[in-house]
């Protein structure tokens, strides 16, 4: 499969999920310019209850992928995700401070939760960083490795001693977030989340050929002319903004950062030159047909997006982990 | 509602009980044993019980999740209330031969069931009955007050992400909560959702579209003043919204499925129809 | 000879990866010859990976400098530093499923622009240096999938593909068997004298120094205790020495080379 294939699917899922839903509507109306939009239920559907979900789903969905492929190339690890550093961690512990304290402030049209979230990934990432950039070697993969799983195992200390401070409604509200919702509702949260993830997917634009050569070894990229030290970097952080940026906008949402890049291997190869569009673009697509699948199968209610995520990428992920092992 | 019954059998085998030390890890029970006149019975509360005021004196125990077993049997109580679920706590009880009440929590009706039998169990028979009698009549009342009123199609809403509408978490047509809206004359939206909590998205609104939207503020420190309910502007099209039908309650009053249950319907009912309160 | 006649040179260098703990490499000077094939021996522990790390770059001396053609290396980029030398480790682990011309082409790295795709010039290189080890017939397989043999022959074309003049190895047949140790030592033979491929090859195979290289380096403890053409340097006092063994070492008469036969531990 080819890039453009990915992209026309990505394309086809974009365009039919906004359509279909458990509250029929009529496409007409939905653009009918004689009826006033304040009165108009198909127009409202569409254009507040579905299609800002649909376009976070697909921000989600490229954003986790993209740093899942380049968190596996930066650990030299097919097994690694968005989780393994603690940058979702530390965008969780930041959501849970935000409901548990009641922190109610906006900041240009950002409100305290995905703010929180976003600066929580940001802290972690800072941390991991220094960490690992302790060693005046560089960051080797092990002690990288070894900073986020210790962080990790931190950041989910802090979050159980935050539960025991929250009363009954917040850590109903904390449990909540933390099955992820990309019912976002309006656009202002997608317009803040893009901006990072932009600049991330920038960055990460730079890597791919960078990530072949990192995921052979350190002292074989280096002795083909890469700037280990340098690259690792820049592969941190495009990686770390995407996480938590799509974590802040839509919970943790598990295996998508994990399950996506293996696919997109499994079908187009190696090489990361056509591995981190073909994931990007992947990833918007699994991601907005789980969170169409969750929002119209059992209904009237809905499941959690993370439950379909889980439910599909579970499984592939311990078939993917016997056949590596076998 | 057997468990219920069982145990207000065997409460009422054991003949004019008393308990003197009592460990209540439930807010609800803590709260009735206050409304009987039992308050001074209770030696230990649970982590999340904040009503009476008098709570805050009294030692913490823990909770649903995580009831501090070596504590509890520490207090010495003679009797301990805890939830129907909590296997774990009984068997620890049962070896330590503590008795305990085993409490379930369903619908407004067995509010007063539990008053009840609860006030039996810890010897307070006749003022248990006092209490349960003048919910019952405070809620028969509003039923008739309210009787022959039109019912508007009503969401109620406990939860919701501060400054948006994400994570809305709603009463489904199962439990107290959709009891008090019943009897308070509403007709719940989401009554054919057997559920107790309901994962509502922006969809959901518009496809059931309320006719009234009641939202539920509990915390202490909650001090908005309600402006935030604009946020419900996003969606133009629902009944509620178009006719400025949206509301906020505040109070714990509306999570604990307790004594103040009749005063939080009243609340209810006269915001649904103040007309039948005049 | 003067570092000037050297294509690579090292003056007194040294380093320790702990800086309390004992000095890996303490003080080594030697000089590469260009065209020359030159083995560094020893045991294990002796320094040798650590110096040929320290030739290509990727770690910095605590003291000392090292020159290639006579530039000290610090003052060259990694890029100018891969077109110059390439790296064949000892062992490749790859974590992903790259094809062996995918492998070969990563070479190419150094020679390309920030953002440019490899061209057919490049393909073609690649394919070359398949050819030039026997493993153009591999080339769309997956590397995970070949013998040990075949995956070393790859890394060496690989490396081939860098198109650099100085090649360093490091214990190029260590998991090979016999066979195959046979036909690497072959491979580099005749890439030394076809394409004037500057080697350095670390080794503690006293029969494959013999066979392969033109003049050796013997470390021990981090320092050099001999230097010199083969036949000079390779001899039994030299390899009881390094090794505390006794041993034959003659020349095979059929063979063309010497050979070591050990013998007895000595004392």
């Amino acid at each position: 499969m080819t890039v453009a294939a990915f992209g026309a699917l990505t394309i086809a899922c974009g365009l039919v999920a906004p359509i279909v839903g458990s509250t029929p509507i009529s496409l007409s109306r939905v653009f009918d310019r004689a009826i006033p939009f304040a009165d108009n239920v198909d127009a409202q559907v569409f254009f507040v209850a579905r299609l800002p979900r649909v376009i976070a789903a697909a921000l989600v969905g490229s954003g986790l992928a993209v740093a899942g492929v380049v968190f596996q190339a930066l650990l030299r690890n097919p097994l690694a995700s968005p989780d393994t550093l603690g940058v979702s961690a530390g965008a969780t512990l930041g959501a849970m401070i935000a409901i548990t304290f009641h922190v109610d402030v906006a900041v240009m049209g950002i409100t305290a939760v995905p703010l929180a979230s976003f600066l929580g990934s940001a802290g972690a990432l800072g941390i991991v960083y220094l960490l690992a950039a302790a060693r005046r070697r560089g960051t080797s993969s092990t002690v990288l490795l070894l900073a986020g799983v210790a962080l990790s195992a931190f950041l989910g200390a802090l979050l159980r001693l935050i539960q025991i401070v929250a009363d009954f409604t917040d850590t109903l509200r904390n449990v909540r977030w933390m099955m992820g919702s990309l019912d976002v509702a309006s656009y202002a949260p997608i317009v803040a989340t893009l901006v990072p993830m932009a600049f991330a997917f920038a960055v990460a634009g730079s890597l791919p050929r960078v990530l072949d050569l990192i995921s052979m070894g350190a002292d074989a990229a280096e002795s083909r002319g890469v700037d280990v030290r340098r690259a690792e970097r820049i592969a941190l952080l495009s990686a770390s903004l995407s996480t938590g940026a799509a974590v802040s906008l839509g919970g943790p949402i598990p295996f998508v950062g994990i399950v996506v890049p293996h696919i997109v291997r499994l079908l187009v190869g190696a090489d990361h030159r056509v591995v981190l569009p073909a994931s990007a673009l992947f990833g918007a697509s699994f991601v907005i047909i789980c969170d169409l699948v969750a929002r119209t199968v059992f209904g009237p209610v809905e499941l959690p997006v993370g439950t379909v995520t889980a439910i599909l990428g579970g499984p592939f992920f311990l078939w993917l982990l016997f056949r590596r092992l076998a | 509602m057997l468990v219920v019954a069982a145990v207000a059998a065997a409460a009422s085998i054991a003949l004019h009980a008393q308990a003197r030390r009592v460990v209540s890890i439930i807010p609800a029970t803590t709260e009735m044993l206050f409304a009987m006149g039992a308050g001074d019975r209770l030696v230990a509360v649970g982590s999340y019980d904040r009503f009476p005021p008098e709570v805050e004196k009294l030692p913490r125990v823990g909770a649903l999740l995580d009831p501090a077993v070596e504590r509890i049997i520490a207090m010495r109580p003679d009797l301990v209330i805890l939830y129907g679920t909590q296997s774990e706590l009984r068997t620890q009880l049962d070896r330590a031969q503590i008795p305990y009440y085993a409490y379930t929590h369903r619908g407004l009706g067995d509010i007063t069931e539990t008053i009840r039998s609860l006030g039996a169990r810890v010897g307070v028979t006749a003022q248990a009955n006092a209490v349960a009698g003048r919910i019952e009549g405070q809620l028969a009342d509003i039923r008739s007050r309210v009787g022959k009123s039109p019912r508007s199609k009503t969401l109620l809403v406990f939860g919701r992400e501060r400054g948006t509408l994400r994570n809305i978490d709603a009463s489904g047509g199962v439990g107290f909560l959709h009891d008090m809206l019943e009897t308070a004359g509403g007709a719940d939206v989401l009554g054919d959702v057997k559920q107790q909590s309901v994962m509502m998205t922006t969809e959901m609104v518009l496809a059931r579209a309320p006719d009234v939207i009641i939202e539920l503020r509990y915390a202490r420190g909650d001090d908005t003043d309600g402006t935030d309910l604009g946020e419900w502007n996003a969606l133009p099209a629902v009944p509620a919204v178009k006719s400025h039908r949206v509301f906020m309650l505040r109070g714990e009053e509306f999570v604990v499925p307790g004594p103040r249950v009749a005063a939080a319907t009243e609340r209810l009912a006269r915001l649904l129809h103040p007309e039948a309160f005049k | 000879m003067t570092a000037g006649s050297h294509v690579l040179h090292a003056a007194d260098v040294a380093f320790t990866y702990d800086r309390r703990g004992p000095r890996v490499v303490d003080g080594v000077t030697l000089g590469v010859p260009r065209g020359a094939i030159v083995g560094l021996l020893g045991p294990n522990g002796s320094g040798k990976t650590t110096l040929l790390r320290l030739l290509s770059g990727t770690v910095t001396p605590l003291s000392g400098r090292i020159t290639i053609d006579g530039v000290a290396i610090g003052s060259l980029s990694r890029r100018e530093m891969a077109r110059r030398i390439a790296v064949v480790p000892q062992e490749t682990h790859s974590a992903f499923d790259f094809s062996v011309l995918e492998i070969v082409l990563m070479g190419r790295y150094p020679h390309l622009g920030a953002f440019e795709l490899e061209g057919a010039n490049d393909v073609a290189i690649a394919r070359e240096a398949l050819a030039a080890t026997g493993t153009a017939a591999l080339e769309s397989r997956r590397f995970a999938t070949l013998s040990g043999g075949e995956k070393q022959r790859v890394v060496i074309a690989s490396a081939l593909a860098q198109s650099s003049e100085i090649l360093l190895l490091d214990e190029p047949t260590a998991s090979l068997d016999l066979g195959f140790q046979f036909d690497i030592a072959r491979l580099l033979t005749r890439l030394n004298r076809e394409r004037a491929v500057t080697m350095v090859v670390s080794t503690h195979d006293l029969n494959l120094a013999a066979t392969l290289c033109t003049e050796l380096v013997l470390l021990k403890s981090g320092r050099v205790l001999a230097h010199g053409p083969t036949e000079r340097v390779l001899n039994a006092e030299s390899v009881r020495a390094l090794y505390g063994v006794d041993a034959d070492v003659v020349r095979h008469p059929r063979a063309g080379h010497l050979t070591v036969v050990p013998l007895a531990r000595a004392d």
